[in-house]
């Protein structure tokens, strides 16, 4: 399990009454038709200068009324005094998180979950494979990682999306391929391109063996659809990458994110407090139900 | 936990009308007092009681199982309200109030599954409200006298005289008189309490022996059935004829999944914890549709996989007591011991071990 470095191996215990925080929402950004980037911050000020998060980790976000959504923070560790956390509009709660504004307040409870294991990554390569939203955590991890440029070797990105109109964080994608120390690979399944895109047109894992990865010292982080991150991972292995070397984030069913309300239980691990993030070998071990 | 182990076996003798006497003693006292009372003909359940009078000992169990009193069927998390001139105000509901309860009444399996309970709500985070409630109360639990045909305690590590984190195990006698046995710290202070009402049995005292529980099935065995048979046309066959209505992890004493939702009129409102089940389909279901565990064969291995090889693995004890209220109120006949019978029997054969 990555989650060696967790603080989830504390003896003490955290006490825990289920008290969301209140967060204003400061900025909002439309990134497709039905996903949206939201920035937050703490309501109390002394909350939100103390407050401290590892790249993969999550957080329960709440409208106050609706109820409870499990997201991961997309925001990197290394910016100080927010949060930001992108929604796809898919049910009761993000159905009423879309139509906060600006001002609005919202709640937070976290951040909970194991993280990325940054300190295992450096002086490797890495490589980031992420379809979809799949790029909101992976957006903190690689943001984190561009602040710490000098601690890894070469950063390469593939993002993939069903179309030009589905890509998330389209100024950060333009801000990451203008770098010349990272190598950006961009693609759009076939048929969802449109005459100005000028990225690859192709699915994640064909592109993926076009692009030649060397295995050598490389550490391998994926997110995305299960059936992308099933497929990804057999061209990795048809590249010669182990699947001890390749992360990836689950997400189940959460209520409590802290080990209690049994719903995101899959075998004898909890998602919520042995993941999120959990190296792909250890994910062959886990019961089918993910 | 919160209550040491008594070294030795401590005993006491009580004479008829002790019952009364606690009960007396401990509402002077300002002590919060729940006991079996029959509810509807039949039917006894645990309740706060004024009175001795309404407390019924010739029961074989109480309906909804002892955790309700640790862990509510309904509670509120935090009460929030934005009157539209005004800021959004969020107040976490306070934690149980510090007034002391006595449990008198449960039998051993409940007292008994609260270890599961208490390592669920005690790892990593500190569940507070249910802490707060295990703190504060005190569990003189009835030694069992009538197991019937559903009750399987001696299969998974019980017994009717089980004391496993009980404060008393109280054994009734003819015409109201009773032995009762100190397990823990404080056991010792609620006889302190009673004063007169009991004293301490002459040495050699014995205790009645327990009333026969068959042992129906060996645990281990099905573990390591359950090991290699996660893929398994079994769990086909099991998942036929359930509902999924969930009456048996709602009567569970061991099953602590939760919902949290919200109630609101979208400016008041409150955040609650409710009980959940994981046979329901919605219970895994994702917002985007995909449901990780599609059909009820995939929840009846949950349930039973969860008790007696996921739950074992992460916290080293079943999950299951043997109380057999899951047997007794299942509307379709499902009944468990049935079911682990039948995948001890499969053990044995070793034949059918489908596994990938």
């Amino acid at each position: 399990m990555p989650n060696e470095s967790s603080a989830s191996q504390a003896q003490t215990l955290i006490p825990l009454d289920y008290m969301s925080s209140k967060m204003r929402i400061v900025s909002i950004t439309d990134e497709t038709v039905d996903t949206k980037t939201f920035r937050l911050e703490f309501c109390d000020t002394e909350q939100g200068a103390t407050f401290e998060f590892h790249a993969g980790q999550f957080g329960l976000y709440s409208v106050f009324g609706a109820g409870e959504a499990t997201f991961c923070i997309a925001s990197s560790p290394t910016e100080k005094g927010y949060i930001e956390c992108s929604v796809k509009r898919t049910g009761k709660v993000t159905d009423e998180l879309h139509q906060r504004n600006v001002g609005d307040i919202i709640g937070f409870r976290g951040p909970y979950g194991n993280w990325f294991p940054i300190d295992q990554m450096e002086g490797k390569n890495l490589l980031f494979v992420a379809g979809g939203i799949g790029l909101a955590p992976l957006n903190s991890l690689i943001r984190n990682c561009l602040d710490w440029r000098d601690r890894f070797k070469d950063i390469s990105i593939l993002y993939g999306a069903r179309s030009v109109d589905d890509l998330v964080y389209k100024e950060r994608l333009d801000a990451w391929q203008q770098m010349k120390d990272v190598h950006t690979v961009y693609t759009v399944d076939p048929g969802g391109e449109t005459p100005e895109w000028k990225g690859e047109v192709g699915l994640a894992p064909t592109v993926l063996m076009s692009m030649k990865p060397k295995p050598e010292n490389t550490v391998v982080v994926l997110c995305g659809p299960p059936i992308m991150i099933k497929f990804v991972m057999e061209s990795l292995v048809e590249l010669g990458f182990s699947r001890e070397s390749a992360y990836t984030t689950l997400e189940n069913r959460m209520k409590c994110g802290v080990g209690k309300c049994g719903r995101c239980n899959v075998g004898n691990l909890y998602v919520c407090k042995d993941g999120p993030v959990f190296r792909c070998s250890d994910l062959r071990a886990l019961p089918k139900e993910f | 936990m919160k209550s040491a182990n008594v070294d030795e076996q401590v005993l006491y003798q009580a004479a008829a009308g002790w019952l009364k006497s606690a009960v007396d003693i401990l509402q002077g006292a300002g002590v919060e007092v729940i006991a079996p009372v029959e509810t509807d003909p039949g039917v006894v359940e645990l309740a706060a009681v004024n009175s001795s009078d309404a407390v019924v000992t010739d029961y074989a169990n109480v309906r909804l199982p002892l955790k309700q009193v640790f862990f509510p069927i309904s509670e509120v998390l935090l009460e929030f309200d934005k009157q539209p001139d005004s800021d959004l105000d969020v107040k976490s509901e306070p934690v149980a109030s510090s007034q002391e309860v006595v449990v008198i009444g449960a039998r051993p399996c409940d007292v008994a599954a609260l270890e599961a309970l208490d390592k669920v709500f005690h790892w990593d985070y500190d569940d507070v409200r249910y802490s707060a409630r295990r703190e504060r109360t005190t569990l003189v639990t009835f030694a069992c006298t009538s197991p019937d045909a559903h009750c399987f305690c001696t299969s998974v590590g019980g017994s009717p005289h089980n004391t496993a984190q009980s404060d008393v195990l109280v054994f009734l006698g003819a015409d109201g008189q009773a032995q009762l046995q100190v397990c823990r710290d404080k056991g010792t202070r609620f006889i302190e309490r009673l004063g007169d009402a009991v004293k301490r049995a002459p040495a050699g005292t014995t205790l009645p022996s327990p009333p026969e529980v068959a042992a129906r099935f060996d645990s281990e065995k099905i573990k390591t059935w359950l090991d290699e048979n996660f893929e398994s046309d079994f769990w086909t066959d099991v998942s036929l004829k359930c509902l999924g209505c969930g009456a048996c992890s709602f009567l569970c004493p061991t099953c602590h999944c939760f919902d949290i939702v919200d109630e609101a009129n979208w400016r008041k409102g409150q955040r609650r914890r409710n009980w959940d089940c994981c046979s329901h389909p919605m219970f895994t279901k994702h917002a985007s549709g995909h449901n990780p565990r599609p059909d009820q064969a995939s929840r009846c291995r949950q349930r039973v996989m969860h008790k007696f090889k996921y739950f074992p693995e992460r916290f080293e004890q079943l999950a299951c007591v043997g109380c057999g209220r899951c047997t007794r109120a299942c509307c379709v006949g499902q009944n468990l011991v049935g079911i682990l019978t039948d995948i001890e029997a499969r053990a044995k054969e070793g034949n059918d071990s489908d596994a990938e």
